[in-house]
This record gives C-alpha cells, structure tokens and sequence, in this order.
C-alpha cells in the first residue's frame, strides 16, 4: 500500500490542479484583492527559491511562455512532468501500463540531490531576477 | 503505514477552515470597516475572538485528541510516530506553530507530503507526527 501513485505522478497531478488555479486566480486575486504573500521576502526582502511561482503559473496557462520562464524556470518543469504523467495516469487507470515500481535508495538519493541542485539554481536565478546578484 | 495522501490532507484543512471563516467573515461585514464607514464596530472583535475560541478547541483539543472536525470528515487522525497515540493539547499546538517553518519557505513545507516518504510535512517531521488513514 501507499504505492498506489509515484512521486512524479503525485506532482504531475498537482501540477494540473496548479493549472487550473492559475487559470482563475487573475480573476479572484483582482475581484476579491486576494494575494499570496511571500512570508519571507515579506519578513526580510530576500527571495526563496520558490518565488515567482503564481505570476509563472499564470503568465504560463495564459500561454505567455517566455514571461513564464522569465518569473520562475522551474514551473515549465513542472508543467512538462504534467504532461508526461497525466497521460500515463489516464493508460494505468485503463490498465495498459503496469504499476509504479518503488525506486531503489540509490535512485531516490540523487533525485534528492537533482531537487536540491535545481532548488539552488532557482534560488540564484531568483536572487538575480531581484538584484540582489549584480550580473 | 497507511499514510493519509496529500489531496485528503489539503480537504481536511479546508474544512477546518469553514467556520472559522464564517464566522470572521460574519463579523466584517456585520461590524467591519467599509468604504462610507471606516470604523470598526465591537461586533468584529466578538465574531473574531469567537473564531479564535473555535480554532482554539478544534486545532488544539480536537487535534490533540487525535482529528479536528476536518480530519474526522474526511477519515484521518493525527498520531505520535513513536507511540502511535495522540498529540494531546500541547503537542497539537506546538505542531502548529511549527508551521511557521513550511510557511516561511514560500509554503514548500506543506506540499512535503507529494513526495516525503511519511508523507509529513516539516512539522510533522519536528514534532514526530504522522497523518494516517483511520
């Protein structure tokens, strides 16, 4: 149990829900003033890896790519796995390809440390998108 | 383990959510600031502790007895890893402000569960807490 869904499958469905709020989030944050705040550039003006991310999503679904690439890489990323595990998702449920086989410690390690270098590389691309790194 | 997934998670923290909403929002409008009328009444204090009373009851005592209203909506509870009991009301709380963690990294820390072995989140894995199915 507990391995019903892989990882990259868990994030590629997330990925599609993401997709569908950035679609409607123009339309809510500018009707209802909503916003997300970013609790740590709010706290201390420095970006977090993660920063970015809405204005990508939206720039993204609205078929803005190079805006999207410009607010934060990282979220083609995660639209390309979208797309390549949503149809994969849609053959197992039709039982046409098999089950996810759990990785192997070793896999799971680098996939780790591929996160964290990607984590890192967005961290300066965001650091410099603020000018907080001369270029 | 049977490890509560991430879109149930997500569902039972909405819920949690409702009546706190309800009823902060009934105290804005009823009492809140408005665009002929800046001041604000002593009805949004009331209505605004009120929700404070019921995330109070329902986050730490329902949450440390093992499920708020959310989690019992949707089937989960919230245990000790190492002793497969309840938080109690101390443990649920200092969870909770342990979410000060996976907030401050732009909210990474409660999308953990997409991927995390245990399916925590950071502050799950600080105070050694799991989410499982009931």
């Amino acid at each position: 149990m507990g391995r019903q869904y892989s990882v990259p499958e868990r994030l590629g469905a997330f990925g599609l829900a993401v997709g569908a709020a950035a679609a409607v989030w123009p339309a809510l944050s500018a009707g209802a003033g909503l916003g997300l705040p970013c609790p740590l550039r709010w706290a201390t003006g420095v970006p977090c890896p993660a920063c970015g991310l809405t204005t990508a999503a939206v720039e993204l679904v609205h078929g803005r790519v190079l805006a999207s690439l410009g607010a934060n890489p990282v979220l083609a990323g995660l639209a390309l796995l979208t797309a390549v595990t949503v149809p994969l998702l849609a053959l197992r449920h039709l039982g046409l390809v098999r089950p996810p086989r759990p990785w192997s410690p070793q896999a799971r390690r680098r996939a780790e440390v591929t996160a964290l270098v990607a984590a890192a590389a967005s961290w300066v691309f965001q650091l410099h998108r603020f000018g907080l790194i001369p270029s | 383990m049977n490890y509560a997934s991430w879109p149930v998670r997500v569902g039972a923290a909405l819920v949690d959510a409702i009546p706190a909403v309800i009823l902060s929002g009934l105290g804005y409008l009823i009492a809140g600031p408005s665009a002929d009328d800046p001041t604000i009444g002593p009805l949004y204090y009331v209505f605004a502790l009120l929700s404070l009373v019921y995330t109070v009851y329902n986050r730490w005592y329902l949450g440390g007895q093992g499920a708020s209203l959310g989690k019992k909506a949707l089937g989960v509870r919230l245990l000790k890893e190492q002793t497969g009991q309840p938080l109690g009301f101390g443990g649920a709380f200092v969870r909770d402000i342990c979410h000060i963690v996976d907030t401050i990294i732009c909210y990474i820390g409660y999308l953990f569960p997409l991927w995390d072995a245990k399916r925590q989140t950071l502050a799950d894995k600080i105070t050694g807490s799991l989410v499982v199915k009931a």
